[in-house]
């Protein structure tokens, strides 16, 4: 028998050259006359450019050009936003600032020089004259309307979109319903890739071909886009994602310094290089989250939620990118959980503001409904005096039913109870509950704190995604009999360079050594959408799976073929292509042979084994999971240490554990990094006063205790390999957690709410309050 | 961000008022100072190296002093920008008289952009008080040794060096 | 991140060193690890126009006993103190200090005179100085000088170093007997640096009774400092649980405490009471009360 691979514990294939150092990222590629790029950026988050002097810079030594937004003009497209939301205002976005700057970063000239060093010293030498304005970062203040980002709006709404279902005088008439209101705030973050960005674009003026690397998840789109900014026949642009390194939705965009690389290069007819500092990173790469959640919880005295309200305020930053404006959406859509709430108001608004644009930071839109919904809970528990578990239970659909929610979603297959049950089981939860009791006798506080999520994921349908939701999956045998596999996904960290060679080895009965997969290079792979929405495996995968059907369809021909047997009794197992019982039997390699040699095909059947599947899901998928955290709080400081974690997920099926491990692990330290510690910071002027890792928390290894994992499996009917998709849950799943658990912790202090993150000071502000309170 | 502070000097009201509006002195006095100009507007063209420790950086900026109240008070904006960003701040100082000698106050608002906004939030706050104090301590050695007194304060030069 | 560019000296002695140091003036930085100075370079927030790597001076990287002292070369990474079992044995102070800093990483490169002249108000380093009574040398073409750890840290990131001096040792006397020392801090999560951090060296004389009591204090303000109110309160005077309490109220007495965006400066002075209380509980115990 062929070892089993679906489902094992492989090793990453892509592990040994990205350990050792020695594959390639944008940095990397190195090109003959290659020159480089320096962004001048706006120290305003508000302005009017009055006038920029280049003439200094321009005669320091290296420097071939400078531009500024006015260069640019007609000649290089505006950075696009793929989001067609009803009523959705959209400013031009130019690469570079056209007249004004509308936050702290805003590229506003570009200097071109022989070095990088070269680059960086005449764009500090370049003088732009800014006549300051009053900027706008506080929603509240941007949504009563000055100052106004964009005057020609007359206010900074960009879009409202209402959802609304159930019924609601039905829950308004009914005396025993209690209500709850409460702000929740969503803090900005940064993505913070390891890799930051980068890109080299080289257009070739003999051959008019532009060929782009990008750190990028979106290879295919970007091709298109970057073709339309600049005028580029598409056919003749070529997007490689080299190896990238992470970029959790913030590389799932177009953005300013890929279109100028473009343009430059094309204007010099030279090759151009930029790579983000991360000072750049933190300041111009899109942030995550940012919203503002007001609440209303309609609940019964047993704890059954019976509506909720929510009005969103989503702060959208200066300029939509790709998706700014879709990102809160999802926030709606989502908003319900795991619940079965039988009504639901939510109005979203769109706000524009001072600073970077926001989109899609892992989880996007999600983890804010996830934290909304699941405070909610544990809001309904501790008002009512009842176990959090209690209410989570009361108000779970019941097992193996399909419930439309009040929101109009329906979700694939679930089971909640069942997730949350063995995380009680696991961390041992009744055993935790009496040990907080008597600690806190002793005046030591221990919080636990749950999480019981759904998320949406493997996006999507195309008739629900603005630029197309299929995916593309190519397989091809080659005359060796190594099978070469093509995904129109970019991964960039997850591992499925592993998974997708174990679903095709698995298929064709070959080793897993013998299956390479390919991603990234729009002119290698023929279509594609990328990686982004816990979509890889779900969709990507789905359309290889199909690939490699379609191959052993034509290679069960070839085979029942020559050996006289019906196509329908062919297995591929063990390197042979044979009838059920072994009887007739082919070596794999002698039946590609037959593909190739072409000597004796059957009648119809073309030479040479590709086969291209595209794949359209039905439908989202939509894992979910159980998590607890523990956690101590030092009520002295308001320290809290992170004591113990358990995360039970159900992602579907699981094709490599240890890469859903993998993402559950890095997931949870984002998300718990939410919770306790990261927050992407502007003062009331725009300024950005986390603009380095100083003073930016990101969440590092050291700061964790073990998590204890598990899984359980359901199947989605959605795609025949099961699978739903773990690249966000971990993120979305914890923040909740981590929060209930403090608050659970601070129960004897009387405090119902704290925003994020949880910092000392606010705990100690909370205990010694409480402390004179009931003193 | 706010920044304030008082200092005793040991001179008489009127003329630490008048040593103030007069630019020699402060040019004498502002720690770093590599230009002030009078402008026609009335107003000071000035270039300074300022900074803590290692972290130095020349700013040319333009400091205008308004509503002299001779010689109780005046208030002052500075405006400046160098590589490390932009600074923008408006104050009030106010002289009273304690019997030979003078308590001068100064309060007021500063703010900070760009690079000096993004990287230095932690140290900002005491990074600028530490300025608008050497700069007064400077004034107060520069009064010492400028007027015949016969209380001149131990200028305490030495220890006020940087190291890094 | 890009410096501006700079002329880069690596001078072969000490010697060399102090001769480049003073000939280039204010022009010149020196560079130990350069963990401190070249981000801020990086920034372009510090442009010197000579770099003077003294990593070459490796006769300035040693950890020695000599006549009762423990003697610390400034090239000493943070690291190296770390693992000294020496220091370990008589001065358990610094490698706990030492653990605290950063990461790996950062403890491979960065050096204790580096991080002494660079005087960061959050470092981790100066309170143990302090606690310690440390001497530190100074060397230029004048001669050398001895400075006392009180009298190092002037103001935020400004020590006695005169322009073109090189911090070549620090000197710290042995853990006497009956005495105590430790460390404590908290971590700002971001940069890893204390928000608040407290170096304790308690001596206890023959009754059990406090010899003497040095407390460092870290992040709180401007500067480090020694915590002299609460020493005060503990001279003489037998250590209950309630004394050390009552003590350390006056941890930041007197100081003008920073606020930042994590911590208030009222938040900042509760910490340092509750750091030194908690460090002088910790030093009791391994004095052996
Ligand atoms: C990621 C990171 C995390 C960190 N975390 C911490 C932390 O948690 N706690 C902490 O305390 N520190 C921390 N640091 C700072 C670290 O300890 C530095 O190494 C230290 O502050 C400076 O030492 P250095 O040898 O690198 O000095 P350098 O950066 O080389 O120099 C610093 C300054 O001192 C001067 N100088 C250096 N050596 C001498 C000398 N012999 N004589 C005179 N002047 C000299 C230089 O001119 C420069 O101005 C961290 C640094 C980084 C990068």
């Amino acid at each position: 028998m062929s070892p089993k691979l679906l489902g094992e514990r492989i090793k990453r294939k892509e592990d040994p050259r990205l350990i050792q150092g020695r594959s390639h990222y944008v940095d990397d590629i190195q090109l003959c006359e290659m020159v480089y790029l320096s962004f001048v950026r706006s120290p305003y988050a508000h302005a009017k450019i009055k006038s920029i002097q280049a003439e200094a810079a321009r005669k320091m030594p290296g420097v071939l050009a400078i531009y500024a937004g006015k260069g640019l003009e007609g000649r290089l497209g505006l950075i696009p936003c793929a989001a067609g939301l009803e009523g959705l205002k959209v400013p031009d976005h130019p690469c570079l600032a056209l007249g004004r700057v509308r936050y702290v970063g805003e590229p506003v000239a570009v200097v071109v020089a022989n070095g990088r060093y070269q680059a960086a010293d005449a764009a500090a030498k370049v003088e732009v004259d800014y006549d300051p304005l009053p900027a706008v970062t506080d929603m509240d203040k941007a949504v009563a309307g000055s100052p106004l980002v964009h005057e020609q709006f007359g206010d900074n709404i960009a879009f409202v979109a209402k959802l609304e279902g159930g019924d609601w005088k039905a829950v308004e008439a009914e005396p025993s319903v209690k209500v709850i209101k409460q702000r929740l705030i969503n803090q900005r973050l940064a993505p913070l890739s390891m890799e930051t960005r980068g890109v080299v674009a080289s257009y070739s003026p003999g051959e008019d071909t532009l060929t782009v690397w990008s750190s990028t998840q979106i290879p295919h789109l970007l091709k298109t886009q970057l073709a339309v900014m600049t005028g580029v026949d598409e056919a003749r642009v070529r997007v490689i994602a080299p190896e990238v390194g992470g970029a959790f939705g913030s590389k799932l965009n177009v953005y300013a310094e890929e279109g100028v690389a473009c343009f430059v290069s094309r204007q010099l007819g030279k090759p151009v290089k930029w790579i983000e500092t991360r000072r750049e990173n933190l300041l111009a790469t899109i942030h995550g989250r940012d919203q503002i959640d007001d609440l209303e919880i309609y609940f019964q005295p047993d704890g059954k939620v019976v509506g909720l309200k929510c009005h969103i305020l989503a702060d959208l930053g200066a300029y939509h990118q790709l998706l700014t404006p879709a990102i809160p959406t999802l926030t709606a859509l989502m908003i319900l959980g795991c619940y079965n709430i039988p009504a639901v108001w939510v109005e979203t608004t769109g706000v524009f503001t001072n600073k970077m644009s926001t989109d899609a930071y892992r989880g996007a839109g999600r983890p804010e409904a996830t934290y909304v919904i699941e405070r909610v809970m544990d809001m309904v528990a501790r008002e009512l005096n009842l176990d959090p578990v209690d209410v989570r239970l009361k108000n779970f659909p019941p097992p193996g039913k399909d419930v439309v929610l009040a929101t109009g979603v329906s979700y694939d297959t679930a089971n909640y109870q069942k997730t949350l049950k063995k995380v009680l089981t696991l961390s041992g939860y009744k055993k935790l509950r009496g040990e907080q009791a008597r600690l806190r006798k002793k005046g030591k506080y221990l919080g636990i704190g749950l999480s019981t999520y759904v998320e949406i994921c493997a996006m999507g349908p195309s008739s629900r995604m603005p630029a197309g939701g299929w995916e593309s999956g190519t397989v091809r045998v080659e005359p060796t009999g190594k099978v070469t596999v093509l995904s129109g996904t970019s991964p960039h960290g997850q591992g499925e360079e592993t998974s997708f060679a174990q679903i095709v080895a698995e298929e064709l009965g070959v080793p897993y050594d013998d299956v390479t997969v390919y991603h990234g290079d729009t002119n290698q792979v023929p279509m594609g959408i990328g990686t982004f929405g816990s979509r890889t495996t779900a969709v990507g995968g789905t359309a290889i799976y199909h690939a490699a059907r379609r191959i052993k369809k034509k290679m069960a021909r070839l085979a029942s073929h020559k050996l006289g047997a019906k196509p329908g009794e062919i297995v591929f197992r063990d390197g042979k292509v044979e009838s059920q019982d072994g009887s007739k039997s082919m070596k794999f390699g002698d039946v590609v042979g037959e593909a190739y040699f072409a000597k004796q095909l059957p009648p119809g059947v073309e030479p040479g084994l590709v086969e291209n599947y595209v794949f359209e899901p039905p439908n989202y998928t939509y894992p979910f999971g159980a998590h607890v955290a523990v956690v101590e709080v030092d009520s002295e400081t308001g320290e809290v240490s992170l004591r113990n974690y358990f995360a039970v997920d159900d992602c579907g099926r699981i094709l490599n554990p240890m890469l859903v491990d993998g993402q559950i692990h890095g997931g949870l330290a984002q998300g718990i990094g939410q919770a306790l510690w990261e927050e992407h910071v502007y003062d009331e002027n725009g300024q950005l006063l986390t603009g380095t890792l100083m003073d930016c928390a990101a969440p590092r290894a050291h700061q964790f205790c073990w998590f204890e994992t598990a899984n359980t499996e359901t199947r989605t009917p959605v795609n025949p390999l099961g699978v739903k998709g773990v690249g966000e849950a971990g993120t979305i799943g914890s923040t909740p957690a981590m929060v209930n658990a403090v608050l659970d912790a601070l129960q004897p202090f009387g405090v119902r709410h704290m925003d994020m993150p949880l910092k000392p000071e606010k705990i100690w502000r909370i205990v010694t309050r409480g402390a004179s309170e009931t003193a | 961000m706010r920044i304030e502070g008082s200092r005793q000097l040991a001179a008489p009201r009127e003329t630490v008022f008048q040593r103030l509006m007069d630019p020699q002195s402060l040019a004498d006095a502002l720690p770093g100072c590599e230009k002030l100009e009078l402008q026609p507007d009335g107003s000071y063209h000035t270039t300074l190296k300022v900074g803590i420790g290692s972290i130095k950086g020349i700013y040319q900026g333009r400091i205008e002093i308004v509503d002299p109240v001779p010689p109780e008070s005046f208030r002052m904006k500075v405006e400046g920008k160098g590589a490390g960003g932009f600074l923008k701040g408006e104050g009030r100082v106010s002289l009273a008289a304690q019997n030979a000698e003078t308590l001068i106050s100064y309060s007021g608002e500063a703010q900070i952009g760009g690079m000096m906004a993004s990287v230095g939030q932690r140290m900002m706050r005491v990074a600028a008080q530490q300025i608008a104090h050497q700069f007064f301590e400077a004034f107060a050695r520069h009064l010492a040794l400028t007027l015949p007194s016969t209380s001149l304060p131990e200028p305490d030069d030495s220890r006020r060096r940087n190291s890094s | 991140m890009i410096p501006e560019s700079f002329e880069y000296h690596a001078p072969q002695s000490l010697a060399e060193a102090v001769g480049l140091a003073a000939q280039l003036g204010e022009d010149a930085k020196l560079m130990a690890g350069g963990h401190s100075l070249l981000p801020m370079m990086k920034l372009r927030l510090a442009s010197p126009r000579h770099l003077i790597d003294l990593r070459r001076l490796s006769d300035l990287r040693y950890i020695r006993e000599a006549d009762g002292v423990i003697e610390i070369g400034a090239l000493t990474t943070h690291f190296q103190i770390e693992s000294s079992e020496l220091l370990q044995k008589n001065c358990p102070l610094l490698p706990e200090t030492a653990r605290e800093i950063g990461d790996v990483q950062v403890r491979n490169l960065g050096t204790l005179g580096g991080s002494l002249a660079h005087a960061d108000p959050a470092a981790d380093w100066p309170p143990a100085i302090l606690a310690l009574d440390a001497e530190i040398k100074a060397v230029s073409p004048q001669g050398e000088r001895w400075i006392t750890g009180r009298d190092f840290f002037v103001e935020l990131m400004t020590t006695a170093l005169r322009p073109g001096e090189i911090l070549t040792m620090i000197r710290v006397p042995i853990l006497p007997p009956r005495a105590g020392d430790a460390y404590l801090k908290l971590r700002q999560p971001a940069s890893g640096f204390a928000v608040v951090g407290a170096a304790v060296r308690l001596a206890l004389n023959e009754s059990g009774h406090v010899e003497s009591a040095a407390i460092g204090v870290t992040g709180v303000g401007p500067k480090a400092y020694r915590a002299t109110a609460t020493e005060r309160e503990l001279a003489g005077k037998s250590l209950t649980g309630r004394r050390l309490a009552e003590a350390a109220a006056h941890a930041a007495d007197g100081m003008e405490a920073n606020s930042d965006l994590f911590a208030s400066a009222e938040y900042r002075r509760h910490l340092a009471a509750v750091y030194v209380r908690r460090a002088l509980q910790c030093a009791l115990e391994r004095a052996g009360a």
